[in-house]
């Protein structure tokens, strides 16, 4: 079973309501989703939709073609025709001024039925609801048990009203509907799934960030890059975490470093926009050592660009923001879960080697939602990295070590004077032009890197060890990319992903190695200048054999990579 | 309970001779003598610019920062370690130039630290360019030529009252008995404290000097002037004439930043551990 669900609509419809039921009903009966949301950047109006992938198996990309549609506008039921599946079906409110009817159309009493049967024009989100079960002949007891569980906390009333609107319409749909679907999920069982949430990368990172023991979050809002604020901000009485939104990002950065100097582990959330105007402070950052955790959550650019809409264009902005020479650490999570885990390694790797660390995430992972397994986070160890013991005597702030780390003490702690400085300064943090010191200083940062890299995950492969065709992917791209191979495999062609979640400073040696071996390597990026292909010729000199770019703002799909790569002369 | 060799400065003065950065160095000394806190309980943040050398000529746990950053980085400071009086020395240059936003959003948070501004009307360190409170007129390299600096200076004093700065004070250079007065009272407040210290540049600035200062300078409060009160505040603030007010102008109680932040009741933010327990409940809270 792989079908897809989209609900379409005006901002303010409430299409994501809808299709988070719908998720919700499906993960219950034992099947894995993948929803992405496309919206415009607008309060009300407009044409945003919703899709819900349902499967038997693991997904982590959407698809191109749509099964059923639920449409609460004219815009809803025209623009997304194109897309529907041979036998595919497009419900639409009757309230809805369309005439052009065919026979996958069907004008369904949505908003009539939620009124007569739920009292309240509300309820249509559980109409559509039983519309689309309707539709695929899914059990409509399955969905009863979890639109009750949905609305447990709202009281029986609000349970048996949404309940008896989403079983009307089900019923009526049966009745009245007479056209061609080609779902039919009447003998459906419960599924094999053991999924139990439903996640975007956003809230995962959020989880991981408090489960790391993240004590401060100082952000100004910014598209897509603000749920993760949100989320930290909801539960931070409860956790005991510090959050503030500030005037704007420069403010954000600096009082994090503030908050870190003094010994909290701080985080700053942001999009390309704002991570400009943080720049200046991710030096300082570098200059005083002072541990950051810094997620970007990319979206289309450059400026304004496309603000509710995904890129991967910022690797190399990020790679080297700020003048002169320091390690910082980039990690690319490719969905939630590995979302959840980065986080938490962040801000260890942050304490462990005092760098900025770098989250790339875009809009594509920060607001899809995965469906995934429980989180247990009671076994989450961190690591605060080298810290001076107590105790007074001279302590210096920069001391020259072996590895380059020197030991933390923060202000406050009895018998230690703790002083940093963004110039370049002495091992007692005091400043200094000596040509020494700024080469004892300077070697001091380099030699954090070896370890640094001893610390960071290798890039994976997926697909089999050794194949002639390799596609290179890092961040969220690796959905749709990991998709294209498991099909094209299957259809005998020799392929596999090479996968960089931990980008910066960049592990070459799988890398090293799969150029030798395989015949074509080919970068596969959500940007127009296959950035991260760039950096590996930067550092490595070798060089991709062929390039899939895309730059439209909207998501991969594993057939558009196969279509590019056959277009393209690559199979 | 610290002594002045405690906190004798690490580095050799850079000032120039005659420099106003010196009377202010002295003032924060005794201030901090008359505080009574243990020395590992006072952190400095300051900016770039001469006066932002501070932290290297007071043995003092210290954060040299950013030109016009200091004052949110010492908000993160003090939100990490409420324990700590946070006191932050920046420039008429750094903070009333690129810092002047922070200045206002931090003065209508409240934060619990005390602004010192070393204000000589010019930026000294890059060699004498007009800063945003050089009068009008004011020639300098980079002023156009005539008439010198087209444009009013920003009132420091009159911007953190009306920004909502809870303690709003000009010292002088010149007077140490009222400038360490001030600082003291600055650092004890449980609030925003922003103090505007005049200050010569005897390298770069012909007009504000030490002669200038003497004549013009007079005390708000052997004036009988009542710091509760906004509007006299403000009234005092832009009395910049022939006389300048010097003294408290302001000084009422509000809520602080940290009292409206979920900060960790019984220990500061930097030593307290997030409940796991408590975030796994929140998870499985949206287990479906």
């Amino acid at each position: 079973m792989d079908i897809t669900l989209q609900i379409g609509g005006e901002a303010g419809q409430g299409i994501n309501t809808v299709g988070d039921l719908l998720a919700q009903v499906f993960v219950k009966a034992g099947f894995h989703t993948f929803t992405i949301n496309d919206a415009e950047s607008r309060i009300r109006g407009g044409y945003n939709y919703t899709q819900i992938r349902v499967s038997d198996n693991p997904i982590h990309a959407p698809v191109d073609d749509l099964d059923v549609i639920v449409a609460f506008s004219d815009d809803a039921v025209i623009k997304p025709r194109n897309k529907l599946a041979n036998d595919g079906v497009i419900v639409f409110d009757d309230n809805v001024e369309f005439k052009d009817i065919e026979a996958c159309h069907y004008a369904a009493p949505l908003q009539k039925v939620a009124k007569e049967i739920g009292g309240h024009v509300r309820m249509t989100n559980a109409a559509a609801l039983g519309a689309v079960l309707a539709m695929l002949k899914f059990p409509i007891e399955l969905a009863e048990e979890t639109l009750s569980s949905i609305f447990k906390k709202k009281g029986e009333k609000v349970i048996s009203s949404n309940v008896a609107v989403a079983r009307a319409m089900y019923d009526r749909t049966l009745e009245e509907f007479s056209g061609p679907c080609s779902q039919n999920l009447s003998t459906i069982q419960q599924g094999p799934g053991i999924d139990k949430m439903l996640l975007t990368g956003n809230r995962a990172m959020a989880l991981g960030a408090m489960a790391a023991n993240l004590k401060w979050i100082s952000s100004y809002p910014m598209s897509p890059s603000t749920a993760l604020f949100q989320d930290i901000i909801t539960y931070s009485r409860d956790l005991e975490i510090g959050t503030i939104q500030t005037e704007d990002e420069i403010a954000s950065i600096c009082m994090a470093l503030g908050a870190s100097y003094a010994g909290a582990r701080s985080m700053v959330t942001t999009s390309g926009g704002g991570f400009s105007l943080m720049v200046e402070a991710v030096g300082l950052g570098a200059m005083a050592e002072i541990p950051i955790v810094i997620y970007n959550a990319q979206r289309a650019g450059p400026s304004t660009g496309l603000p509710t809409r995904t890129e991967q264009a910022d690797l190399l902005f990020m790679a080297f923001a700020s003048q002169g020479e320091f390690p910082r650490i980039m990690l690319a999570p490719k969905d939630p879960l590995e979302g959840f885990d980065v986080a938490v390694r962040a801000f260890d790797l942050a304490d462990k080697f005092q760098v900025p660390v770098m989250i790339l995430g875009d809009q594509h992972l920060a607001d899809s939602t995965w469906s995934t397994p429980p989180i247990d986070v009671t076994k989450v160890k961190i690591d605060r990295g080298s810290l001076s013991s107590k105790g007074s005597g001279d302590y210096e702030r920069y001391k020259l070590t072996n590895d380059g780390v020197s030991p933390r003490a923060f202000p406050g702690d009895p018998g230690k004077v703790v002083v940093s400085s963004s110039n370049v300064h002495f091992e007692d943090g005091h400043i200094t032009e000596d040509p020494d010191v700024r080469n004892a200083m300077v070697q001091k940062f380099l030699k954090k890197i070896p370890n640094i890299l001893d610390a960071l995950e290798p890039p994976k492969i997926y697909g089999p060890e050794k194949a002639d065709v390799t596609l290179l992917t890092w961040g969220s791209s690796w959905g749709a990319a990991n998709e294209a191979v498991e099909i094209l495999h299957k259809d005998g062609v020799s392929i596999n992903q090479l996968h960089f979640c931990d980008i910066y400073p960049l592990r070459t040696e799988l890398l090293t190695s799969v150029f030798g071996q395989v015949k074509k390597i080919i970068a596969v990026e959500q940007n127009a200048t296959s950035q991260l292909a760039k950096l590996i010729r930067m550092e490595t000199g070798l060089d991709v054999h062929h390039h899939v770019n895309k730059y439209d703002g909207r998501p991969m799909t594993p057939g558009w990579i196969i279509q590019q790569l056959k277009e393209g002369g690559v199979l | 309970m610290i002594t002045l060799e405690q906190l004798e400065g690490v580095q050799k003065i850079t000032w120039c001779t005659g420099c106003g950065n010196f009377g202010i160095l002295a003032a924060l000394k005794k201030a901090i003598i008359e505080l009574g806190v243990p020395q590992h309980e006072i952190a400095m943040v300051s900016g770039i610019g001469c006066n932002s050398k501070m932290p290297h000529y007071i043995n003092l746990n210290a954060f040299h920062t950013l030109h016009g950053r200091s004052i949110p980085i010492a908000t993160g400071v003090h939100v990490a370690n409420t324990n700590l009086s946070t006191i932050v020395h920046v420039g008429d240059g750094d903070t009333l130039g690129e810092g002047l936003g922070h200045l206002i959003h931090t003065a209508r948070r409240n934060v619990n630290i005390a602004v010192f501004i070393h204000n000589n009307g010019v930026n000294g360190l890059t060699q004498g360019q007009f800063s945003p409170s050089a009068p009008r007129g004011y020639v300098s390299k980079t002023s156009p030529p005539p008439p010198g600096a087209p444009m009013d200076p920003v009132n420091p004093v009159g911007l953190a009252i009306t920004g909502g700065a809870t303690f709003v004070a000009r010292g002088f250079s010149g007077d140490q008995k009222m400038l360490v007065e001030i600082m003291t009272k600055a650092i004890r407040h449980k609030g925003f404290a922003v103090v505007d210290i005049l200050q010569p540049c005897q390298t770069w600035n012909r007009k504000l000097t030490w002669a200038y200062f003497n004549e013009k300078t007079y005390s708000l409060q052997e004036a009988s002037h009542d710091t509760s009160d906004r509007w006299k505040a403000i009234e005092r603030a832009f009395e910049n004439g022939d006389k300048i007010p010097i003294g408290v102008f302001y000084d009422v109680e509000r809520p602080d930043l940290a009292s409206g932040l979920s900060l960790p009741e019984k220990e500061p933010l930097k030593d307290h551990q997030t409940d796991l327990k408590k975030l796994q409940d929140i998870i499985d809270g949206m287990l479906l």
